[in-house]
């Protein structure tokens, strides 16, 4: 099951990676797409384009991983579903074992 | 402001779905060439993208899971999957062989008729422009019609002309 979500994830193809940044966004509060851009920029250094954003936002919500709220002026927040915590937790777990294995080998060198 | 200029590039659905955050989003800042050319490629892909489309169907108002069956039963089957199936590619190579042939007999026929530069431009058509041709049978199934169009006459125009630039050179 954990191999599968993260099939799920990289089926996202060129927006698995802005897409993992936003479920990390998401993961403590709902977000507006401004407020990801920001969040996402001075966690990773990773300027979100509005174009890749959205594409990336909309893919997460086609798949439930991520779902609106009701909108607040012009911004609408997104929160993390269930089965988006679930994709992400799994993926941060892979993310960790390669880091180890890489840092282990960096090590050995 | 660039951005509310680049908005009509994406379809409708899109820009009712997600058009006033978007704006609010880029809003803050000035566009830089970079971004102005991640808004396009967005609009590209918010034009041909399944996910996007599932996205941009259902109701701004509904927060979540408040569909129309049909588009719940569409977005179970078709999740994952190409929109064109492989009878439409084999449609879709079908045109391109067929243009591409005509496109070179035309322009070995206009070069031997004495028109060099047509024959020419013909000839650097052969593949662009049949694979533009052959895009409405599987790439562009299922899209607005008017948009095929757009896009297609669009992109053929764009291709003769730079032909014919490239005959000037």
């Amino acid at each position: 099951m954990a191999k599968r979500r993260e099939d799920l994830l990289a089926s996202l193809g060129r927006f698995s990676e802005p897409a993992l940044c936003i479920l990390i966004s998401l993961a403590d509060s709902p977000k507006h797409g401004y407020a990801m851009t920001l969040d996402i920029e001075a966690v990773s250094g990773q300027k979100l384009g509005p174009g890749t954003l959205y594409g990336a936002i909309a893919r997460l919500e086609a798949r439930k991983w991520i779902e609106p709220l009701p909108p607040e002026d012009r911004r609408r927040p997104y929160r993390l579903t269930t089965a988006g915590e679930k994709v992400l937790r799994h993926r941060l777990q892979s993310l960790q074992a390669l880091a180890r294995v890489g840092r282990a080998r960096l090590a050995e060198a | 402001m660039i951005a509310q200029r680049l908005l009509p590039l994406f379809p409708r659905a899109w820009r009712e779905r997600y058009g006033e955050e978007f704006l609010a989003t880029v809003g803050h800042d000035s566009l830089r060439m970079q971004q102005v050319i991640d808004i396009v490629s967005g609009a590209i892909d918010a034009w041909f993208s399944t996910d996007v489309r599932h996205a941009t169907a259902s109701s701004p108002a509904e927060p979540s899971g408040g569909g129309p069956m049909t588009l719940k039963y569409l977005t179970a089957c078709d999740r994952n999957q190409a929109r064109y199936t492989k009878r439409d590619g084999l449609i879709g190579s079908g045109v391109m062989l067929v243009a591409t042939s005509i496109f070179v007999v035309v322009g070995i026929a206009a070069r031997r008729a004495g028109w060099s530069v047509t024959g020419d431009v013909l000839m650097s058509l052969a593949f662009p422009g049949s694979l533009t041709l052959s895009m409405p049978f599987w790439l562009m199934k299922g899209q607005p019609w008017r948009a095929q169009m757009v896009i297609v006459g669009g992109t053929l125009s764009l291709l003769i002309a730079i032909g014919y630039l490239a005959t000037l050179i």
